[in-house]
Parts: structure tokens; sequence; C-alpha cells
């Protein structure tokens, strides 16, 4: 009988996966004020590149025609970006941070082109920016809401992508305002955001310590989050409305991103003339565009069962951020895993 | 403890079924590399049947078709057309992935597909024993169905007919022939029924765990129950044993986090591959795949 053959089974499919990818690689279509966005994804998974979709074609009202890239793997970015740019597309999006280092690298040879990363957190002058809203800002009220909605004062949170920094922001926000008032704060990551069971099970493993409100900054693993906190009756928050009908009793609100207000508000500018050599973040500090908000379900920002005298409190965070009274950057040791 | 145990359980679940399919192809003499796919339109077919319908069981039923649809498709361009068996379950699994995203798109639009997940089903009497109870008897339907499937599977193998010219259909196909049997036929067969048990693993995962279907919600399960049952030689009972080892390395991969272990949660995730390839490596020596595996008939 033949020996087991691993080595065989992995060379195959490495090769065929690569082989894959390679035929993945943009297609830019053809478009005088143009968009195009390129997403590592496809526009179909209803979570983080559907979301990249919906960002390019919020550019439509503002006068751009638009276009978009699908499954634009690491390799194929600066190719990408090139294509867009020499067929006179004014604005080039890359969802995603890790499209900066090709677009610092593309930048130079067309000038009069916008490059943007969504969600990046770096910029090159004169013409590559990254756009993100303030995830301390956010994250901080989300603890201080946690700490204030927990009865055993354990708060957990599950996030995705230990490091990279919007999420540093988030999770380390979430970590410091819990801390501050009175909260013990457990963090775990998880490999996948968007694997909806393991985010589950790392909900749960929470639950099991003693944590009786939940968030975290995942994309369709999300919904497995909230799940847990249905199964187990503790309080949660969600990332957009949807999450409130899986557990209209336990999520407490949702944070709601507005990409179109961010995005268009410096489309308007670049089609006036102008161009971005840096990082952009929107918060409570640059309103009327804070860049996201809370929402329990649309008019209602946070379920009824949160007490007024809470609401309170988060709205005076949200104006000591916007008057600069309050300032806060996290740390990776603030984001750490565990307690 | 008992939550360390029933978070096993609970992972391990999706990836019993995966490996259980598994098994009744690779004894019959096809690798089974396309478990992931079966097990992506195993999950996607449970929750557009459930959502449809608006019935458990019919969800159950298009996870059961979904799986199959893969396995028909790897049986007929693996024994029909003598393709080689790593590549078809590579293009399986890719073809799953864009599948599931393309009708995910078709039928739902950009709105979330939500149904209410299976609920527990508490055996009376049992499940009031302490700690046993709430780890053992107090689980959703298809964890227990799992269990039964090992049972089913064994005594297929093991004490039936059919299970013996199965066997032989991947250690020595020309027996089978001259039994009067076509092996051709077994495999077919076996690899259809394989791909709808596999589709019941994605199953658990999106109607029972989550009551969604997301994007690639498998996330590399399939090969880890592919891991599985070579780790339990194409045993029933063994791989189940193997996919309980690898639910406990992740839930406890999981709560390792929480100790404040001070190491990058990057290589804390790592601890249920590393298992994986020390086991694997450990019994590579020891383990003989079916001698016919592979082989076109």
């Amino acid at each position: 009988m033949p020996k087991l053959s691993l080595v065989h089974r992995a060379g195959v499919l490495i090769a065929g996966a690569t082989f894959v990818l390679g035929l993945a690689g943009a297609h830019p279509a053809l478009a005088d004020d143009k968009a195009a966005i390129l997403l590592p994804g496809s526009i179909n998974d209803q979570s983080w590149n559907a979301l990249g979709y919906s960002i390019v074609k919020s550019l439509e009202p503002h006068g751009f025609k638009t276009a978009y890239s699908e499954n634009v793997a690491d390799a194929d970015e600066g190719d990408a970006l090139r294509d867009y740019a020499s067929q006179g597309y004014s604005i080039v999006l890359g969802h995603s941070g890790r499209f900066v280092s090709a677009m610092e690298e593309v930048a130079p040879d067309f000038p009069k082109v916008q490059f943007i990363a969504v969600s990046g957190n770096e910029g090159q002058a004169p013409n590559v920016m990254s756009i993100d809203w303030n995830n301390a800002q956010f994250g901080c009220q989300l603890g201080l809401l946690s700490a204030r909605m927990s009865k055993t004062h354990k708060v957990g949170g599950v996030y995705g992508l230990q490091g990279v920094p919007n999420i540093t922001a988030q999770a380390g926000g979430f970590r410091v305002c819990a801390t501050q008032a009175g909260a013990k704060v457990t963090i775990i990551y998880i490999k996948d955001m968007e694997d909806s069971a393991e985010a589950k099970e790392a909900a749960l493993s929470l639950i099991d310590q003693g944590a009786d409100v939940l968030t975290g900054k995942l994309n369709a693993a999300e919904a497995g989050l909230v799940e847990a906190a249905k199964d187990k009756h503790v309080y949660v928050t969600g990332r957009g409305y949807d999450q409130t009908k899986i557990a209209p009793d336990l999520v407490l609100t949702n944070i709601l991103e507005d990409w179109p207000s961010m995005i268009g508000n410096v489309a308007d500018q670049v089609k006036a003339g102008k161009l971005f050599g840096s990082f952009v973040q929107y918060g409570y500090n640059t309103a009327p565009v804070t860049g996201a908000s809370f929402g329990y379900q649309p008019g209602q920002a946070f379920n009824p069962v949160v007490p007024a005298s809470v609401v309170k409190e988060l709205d005076t965070m949200a104006s000591d951020f916007g008057s600069g009274k309050r300032k806060l950057v996290p740390t990776e040791h603030d984001a750490r895993p565990g307690s | 403890m008992i939550d360390f145990l029933a978070a096993s359980i609970r992972i391990a679940t999706p990836l019993v079924f995966a490996a259980l399919g598994g098994i009744l192809s690779e004894r019959a003499g096809v690798f089974a590399v396309g478990l992931e796919g079966m097990m992506l339109m195993g999950a996607f077919g449970a929750v557009i049947g459930a959502w449809a319908s608006a019935s458990d069981l019919l969800g159950l039923a298009m996870a059961l078709a979904g799986g199959a649809a893969m396995g028909l498709a790897v049986a007929i361009v693996t024994v029909r057309y003598r393709a080689d068996n790593m590549v078809t379950g590579l293009t399986v699994n890719i073809l799953a992935a864009g599948l599931t995203t393309y009708l995910l798109h078709v039928l739902a639009g950009s709105s979330a597909i939500q149904v209410d997940p299976l609920g527990p089903w508490p055996i009376p009497g049992l499940s009031a024993i302490p700690v046993l109870g709430p780890l053992l008897f107090a689980h959703p339907p298809l964890t227990y169905l799992a269990l039964l499937g090992c049972a089913g599977l064994s005594f297929l193998l093991y004490r039936t007919q059919t299970g013996l010219k199965l066997r032989a259909a991947g250690e020595n196909p020309e027996a089978v022939f001259v039994a009067g049997s076509s092996p051709m036929r077994l495999r077919f067969t076996a690899i259809i029924c394989g791909g709808a048990i596999a589709g019941l693993g994605g199953a658990v995962l999106s109607l029972q765990q989550v009551g969604t279907f997301t994007d690639g919600m498998t996330g590399g399960r399939g090969y880890l129950a592919l891991a599985s049952l070579i780790v339990g030689r194409w045993n029933p009972w063994g791989a189940a044993a193997a996919c309980l080892v690898f639910g406990a390395a992740e839930a406890f991969e999981l709560r390792l986090q929480t100790y404040g272990v001070p190491v990058s949660s990057y290589v804390v995730q790592m601890v249920p591959y590393l298992i994986a390839l020390a086991v694997l490596a450990g019994l590579g020596r020891s383990t003989k795949l079916p001698a016919a595996i592979g082989k076109p008939l």
C-alpha cells in the first residue's frame, strides 16, 4: 500500500491557489470625472467588500462615473492602480490600508490623481491619502456604555487583526474607557473577521468567564458575536442595524459608519481641484461629518434599556472629544489580548 | 472545565460530519480534497432552504443536496473522466466559494439572511444529571446526529456486505469486479453520499451555530476534517476523536488569550494547526492509505 503523501497534497493545493489568484487579477472597466475602487474580495460578500462597492457607488450623486475591480491580489495592486490612473480616473480608492504602499509607489507618476486608502492610517504628499473614522473615540464610548450596563463588572471584546491601527484604536479605546468606568476588560482576537462561528465561540468563552456585556469590531463575523449574546442573554453592541434585528432586547446600539459623507466630502474637494496627501480622520472633532454614529434603529441611538443618565454621560464624552477637552490615543498594550 | 469541554464538542461537530463524508469517499478510493466545498455548499443550502421555506427540515435537506451536488461533480470528473483527485477536489472548493457568493447575491441581494438557529434538544432525564447532563445531553439535534453518524458509518463499513465492497473498491477494485459488482458505481455513490454528509457539517455551522450564511464561512474546516480522518486512520470513531482533539485545541486557543499570555494572538491562533501538523508528522510513518486510492478505474 502506498505511503501517505501530504507533501504532494500540499503542493497541488498551493499551486492551484496561486494559479487562481493569478486569474483573479484586476480588469478595470472603462469609464470625465471618474472614480474607481479596488476591492480585496467580492462585492457580493455582504460584508467588507460590499461596503466598498457601496462607497464607490455613493460618489455617483457627486457627479462621478464609477468602476470597481474585485479580488485584487496583493501582487496586482500596483498594476490595477496604474490602469485606472492612466485611464483618466481622478479618484482611485483602495478598500483597506493594505493599498497604501502600492499607492505611494504609483502616485508620483500620476500627480493629478487622488489616491485614497479606505480605512488606512497614513498618507503621502501630494496625492495619497487615507480616510478613516476615529475608532478610539467610538471605542471609548462603547467601553463606557459596556461598563455602565454590566452587572458583573466584567466586559469583553472580540476583534480580528491584532495590531492593525484602527483595531488597536477601537479595542484600546474600549479597554481604557471601560476600565476607567470600573469594569474588568477581556479581549480576544479571532483569526478571521468573517468567521461568525469562530466569533461566537470566542464570545461564549468570554461569557463563560463572567462577561455580561460584549462588543467587537468584526465584519461578517459580528453576527456570531450577537448570536452568542442571544444564546446566553447578555448585552452586546453591533455594527449596523441588521444586528438589532437578531436580538432586539440585547443589542444596546450599533456603530454606523458614514463612508458616503467622509468620501463624498473629499470627492467634492478633489472635483474642485484640491488634492490630499495625508491621513484624514473624522470624529466628533470634525463635526458635522463625524465619520460614524450610534444607532439602535432608525431615529434612535440606543436601546431603551440604556438609562438616560448613561446616554447623557456618552453625550458628554462625545462633546469632550469634539471640543478637544478629551483626547485618546490607545496603544497596542491597551488593545492586548486577555485581561 | 465544563464550558471548555462543551466548546470542544461544539467546534468538533461540523468537523465530524465532514470527516465522516471524507471517510466514505477515501475508503472507496477517491481523495476527499473537496470536503471544504461540500461543507460550504451544505452551509449555504441549509440557510437558504430554511429561510425560503421557514422549515429547518427543508434546510437540512438542502444542505444534504448542496453537499451531494458537489460530490456529484467530483464523482463525474474523477470516476467517469478519471481526472486527478487532488486537482478536482481543489477546483470544487473554488467552485463552491464562487457559486455560493454569486447565488447569495442573486437570492438575497445586499441584505443579510438571518434564520433562528437550531436550539438545544435536552434529553429528558439525562440532561438533568449534574455536570454530565449539560455537557452531553443538552445539545442541538445535529450534534446527536454526528454521533449517530459515527455509529452508522462504522456499522456500514465493518458489518455489512456493502461496506466490505466499498472498502474493497478502495483497496482492490479488481476484487470487486470479480465479486460481480462495479467499483466505479460504488465510488460514484460513496462520493455523492460523502458529499451529502459533509454538507450537514456545513449546516452545523450555518443553521445550528449562527443562523446565517457568510462568504467562505467554512474557513478551512474542510481541510481540518481531512487531517482528522487521516489521524483517525479512516475509522469513524478515530476521526471523531481527532476532531474532538482539534476542537479542544481551538477552544483552548480562545481561552489561552483570555489568560493574558504575553504572546501575539497570531501565534496563539496557530495552536490547533501546529497540533494537527505534529500529530500528522507523528503518524505519518505508520499511516497507510487505502491501496487503490487516487487510482482511476
